[in-house]
């Protein structure tokens, strides 16, 4: 069943449609609203919320984007207003200089023992809010410059520059502690997957 | 060398799915919750117009007997008056009944199934 099909039953009221719905675009929903809010024990809520918008608005929704562009522009809109609602307005406004005094906080030496996985995780969840949903959007989800811009509201230029600046700065987080030896293990990871 | 080793890296580490994740039945409790709200929703609309239509009616119906029994209609409004309390009391009391006839009990009703 397409898109179109998809939402002419759900008008109709057909719930079953609903629940197919949220089947197919939940891990969109949940990728956003989580690399956003980053609080397992609201994601829940918040994603229900999202659908519950997805759900009110499908009336109003007309084929002028795709509709995973749409929802996930109600994905964004939703977490954004969760984390000021709730958050310090630090973590809505990117704040490059944060994200770089982070990176002091991590030594060689902390890094041996440490997962490598789990670090790049951890590193990319510390970013500022704004690389992490254009990260997400862009390499997760494969959205283009022109849609992302539509769900963030963000310029394309913005857009460009914050992947080039999320790169670079996990980049150089990473220069700080990958040193030769565990540039192996950088290699058996990467070939790996 | 090192510096593709972690361009490839980063790049793949931006693909990784993030550690966040929903319960299996997430759709069909969201779908569960839209209903109950939808049937709340139309449960509140329809005692909202039952209730403005039986004081509609009231009015018509009393309006039309003033011209017929002028007195009777007289008498009531000074009944009403002269026991404003208990008058609103009941008034407010079968309008409950009624409200949670028509919504709060099945809200409940819908509330506890769940469980």
């Amino acid at each position: 069943m397409n898109d179109a099909e998809l939402i002419a039953q759900i008008l109709s009221g057909n719930m079953n449609a609903f629940t197919f719905l949220v089947n197919r675009y939940q891990k969109l929903v949940v990728h956003i609203t989580g690399r956003l809010i980053q609080r397992q024990d609201e994601l829940e809520d918040v994603c229900q919320e999202v659908f519950m918008k997805v759900y009110q608005n499908l009336g109003k929704y007309r084929n002028e984007c795709k509709l995973s562009t749409w929802i996930a522009t109600i994905a964004y809109n939703t977490s954004i207003n969760y984390l000021r609602k709730f958050k310090k307005v630090d973590e809505v406004n990117p704040d490059d200089s944060a994200a770089l005094r982070n990176l002091t906080e991590y030594k060689s030496d902390d890094f041996e023992k440490a997962d490598l996985h789990r670090y790049i995780r951890e590193q990319i969840e510390n970013l500022p809010v704004q690389y992490r949903t254009v990260l997400t959007l862009f390499h997760l989800e494969e959205f283009s410059y022109q849609e992302i811009e539509q769900i963030t509201g963000m310029p394309e230029g913005t857009i460009k520059s914050y992947l080039f600046r999320a790169k670079a700065l996990l980049k150089e987080k990473l220069k700080f502690v990958v040193d030769e030896n565990s540039l192996k293990l950088v290699k058996e990871i990467t070939h790996e997957e | 060398m090192r510096n593709e080793e972690l361009d490839q890296m980063v790049e793949k580490s931006f693909r990784k799915e993030p550690d966040f994740y929903l319960p299996a039945n997430f759709a069909q409790k969201v779908t569960f919750s839209l209903v109950r709200r939808e049937q709340w929703k139309t449960d509140l609309h329809e005692y909202l117009y039952l209730t403005g239509v039986l004081f509609s009616l009231l009015a018509v119906v009393s309006g039309f007997y003033y011209f017929v029994d002028k007195e009777f209609v007289l008498k009531t409004i000074t009944f009403v008056s002269e026991n404003i309390l208990p008058v609103t009391l009941i008034l407010f009391l079968l309008n409950f009944i009624f409200f949670a006839d028509k919504v709060l009990l099945r809200l409940l009703f819908s509330r506890w199934n769940r469980t």
